[in-house]
């Protein structure tokens, strides 16, 4: 599903964010990025979303080389690969539902479609109840379920977690990973960049691990450390 | 689509409205400019393509003095080539192509009171070449008048030549004025709206879906300013109109009237051309802001 080939980044000609970086990661798999600060982690996300070029090497996304991709074809791909952040990225001035609903308007999905899609993933994530709030309204993890809504309402093959659980406190945290896990088991391939030790170490996933740009340990079922 | 674009209008009403007047003003002068050129050529008309000086035959010219004076053009080795222009042709370009719009002055000529003429390109170009042939027409009988192209005209053409460069050149800096504030507009829009951009670039909307509303604004911008510039180029030709319509009839500016055709053909390319620098300054906005 996702394949690097020694993939090198350099930021401004001399900030190293990924050097000679190589792994393969299969559909449905669910793969912790783990390392410091400015390890790389978040570089390495940007790269498969074609946010960033890579400075050297190749990268597959769903079997295609996404530096082949035309311009005009990062969209469509970009419609397979769902995406959150730590500070969750929500529009302020629109509501939870039209939040969601943004996703599939600017995409072109028709209206009858968003009618029933945005409700049925609001249910999935638990927040059928607050369709109407505002982001402001909700709580930090209200926020992480409506951005994951948004991320997973188009249905992508892959999604992107770059920290979503860091800005969380530990319980709501554990309510995300529910989440995210529940995606999982649907067939999405989840790459999560994250600091938290107690959710890697209690799900025990594969773990690749950054240093420097450079990955040091990519470790089945694995621990933070 | 539509409905974003409006809401980005409101927006940035003050700015926006900069750029609306900025056009406006720029293409006014722009179509004042064209006007004028269409008024001077209307004026002139009769000396284009080469043609030096004019022979006017009296009205009531004997077939015999005719004959004599087209053998002396003929026979001229001075004379390159020449037009002979009788009263039918004479009357309906006076019709048409001085007081297209003053029928009243029309009805006061007829026909058998505008005089023949032969039209005169001179081989030599100078001067005093011209002043030699034209002269020696001048006292042949039957010759009502000979009238040079030389003083007159070439004086109106000038004058309005400078008028036209400066009304022109203050057009053109204000048009790129204009670009420059639609360009601005639309980065503040672009910025006003970099979270929701953001998101959408996220979700993989297509660039054109990003740029349309954008390059829409511009536009609309472009083509609100132009129709304000057009509106008033008209209204200037209208009032240009009264006033000669006011002052006696036989002004010789009446022949400066432009028909209703070249007023709407000049509003049409002022449209155009609002619509393209819109189009363009939101374009170079959206591709040095967006980055899509």
């Amino acid at each position: 599903m996702i394949k690097l080939e020694s993939v090198t980044k350099v930021y401004k000609g001399e900030v190293l964010a990924l050097h000679q970086a190589s792994c393969d990661i299969q559909k449905g798999e669910f793969v912790f990025l783990v390392g410091q600060s400015g390890s790389g982690k978040s570089t390495f996300l940007r790269l498969l979303n074609k946010e960033e070029e890579p400075d050297n090497g190749k990268i597959f996304v769903a079997g295609k080389d996404i530096a082949r991709l035309r311009r005009w074809r990062v969209p469509q791909m970009r419609r397979q690969i769902g995406s959150i952040f730590q500070d969750f990225k929500l529009l302020p001035n629109k509501t939870v539902s039209q939040n969601v609903a943004f996703a599939l308007e600017v995409i072109g999905r028709p209206r009858h479609v968003i009618k029933t899609q945005v409700p049925a993933i609001l249910d999935l994530v638990g927040l059928q109840t607050k369709m109407n709030r505002f982001p402001h309204e909700l709580s930090g993890g209200e926020q992480q379920r409506v951005s994951i809504a948004r991320a997973f309402v188009n249905r992508p093959l892959i999604l992107l977690a770059d920290e979503p659980t860091g800005n969380l406190d530990p319980a709501t945290s554990v309510g995300i990973m529910r989440l995210l896990e529940r995606i999982n088991e649907i067939g999405t391939t989840v790459v999560m960049a994250t600091h938290d030790r107690g959710i890697v170490d209690t799900m025990r996933r594969r773990v690749i691990e950054l240093n420097n740009g450079e990955i040091v340990r990519d470790q089945a079922r694995g621990v933070y450390e | 689509m539509a409905r974003e674009t409006l809401r980005n209008l409101r927006r940035n009403l003050t700015l926006t409205l900069a750029s609306i007047l900025t056009v406006a003003v720029s293409l006014s002068l722009l179509g004042i400019a064209l006007l004028l050129q269409r008024g001077v050529s209307n004026a002139t008309d009769r000396w284009q393509d080469g043609v030096e000086f004019i022979v006017f035959l009296e009205p009531e010219i004997t077939t015999n003095q005719l004959g004599l004076v087209q053998g002396e053009i003929e026979r001229s080795a001075a004379i390159e080539s020449y037009r002979y222009v009788d009263q039918e042709e004479s009357y309906r370009e006076f019709n048409e192509d001085f007081f297209p719009e003053n029928p009243e002055i029309t009805q006061l000529v007829t026909k058998e009171i505008i005089p023949p003429s032969y039209r005169i390109i001179p081989k030599q170009l100078s001067a005093e070449a011209i002043e030699i042939v034209a002269s020696g027409f001048e006292t042949k009988p039957g010759v009502k008048k000979v009238v040079r192209a030389t003083d007159e005209i070439q004086k109106i053409e000038k004058a309005t030549d400078v008028i036209r460069w400066i009304v022109l050149g203050a057009g053109a800096i204000l048009l790129g004025t204009g670009l420059l504030l639609i360009l601005n507009t639309i980065r503040m829009a672009i910025f006003a709206r970099r979270r929701e951009i953001e998101v959408m670039k996220l979700v993989g909307a297509s660039n054109s879906f990003i740029l349309v509303p954008f390059m829409l604004e511009g536009t609309f911008q472009g083509l609100v300013g132009a129709a304000l510039g057009t509106a008033s180029v008209y209204g200037a030709n209208r009032a240009f109109e009264e006033w000669l319509a006011s002052d006696n009839v036989l002004n010789i500016l009446q022949s400066f009237a432009v028909g209703a055709g070249d007023v709407w053909a000049i509003g049409g390319l002022l449209l155009l051309v609002g619509a393209l620098v819109g189009s363009v300054g939101s374009a170079i906005a959206a591709y040095r802001f967006l980055d899509a």
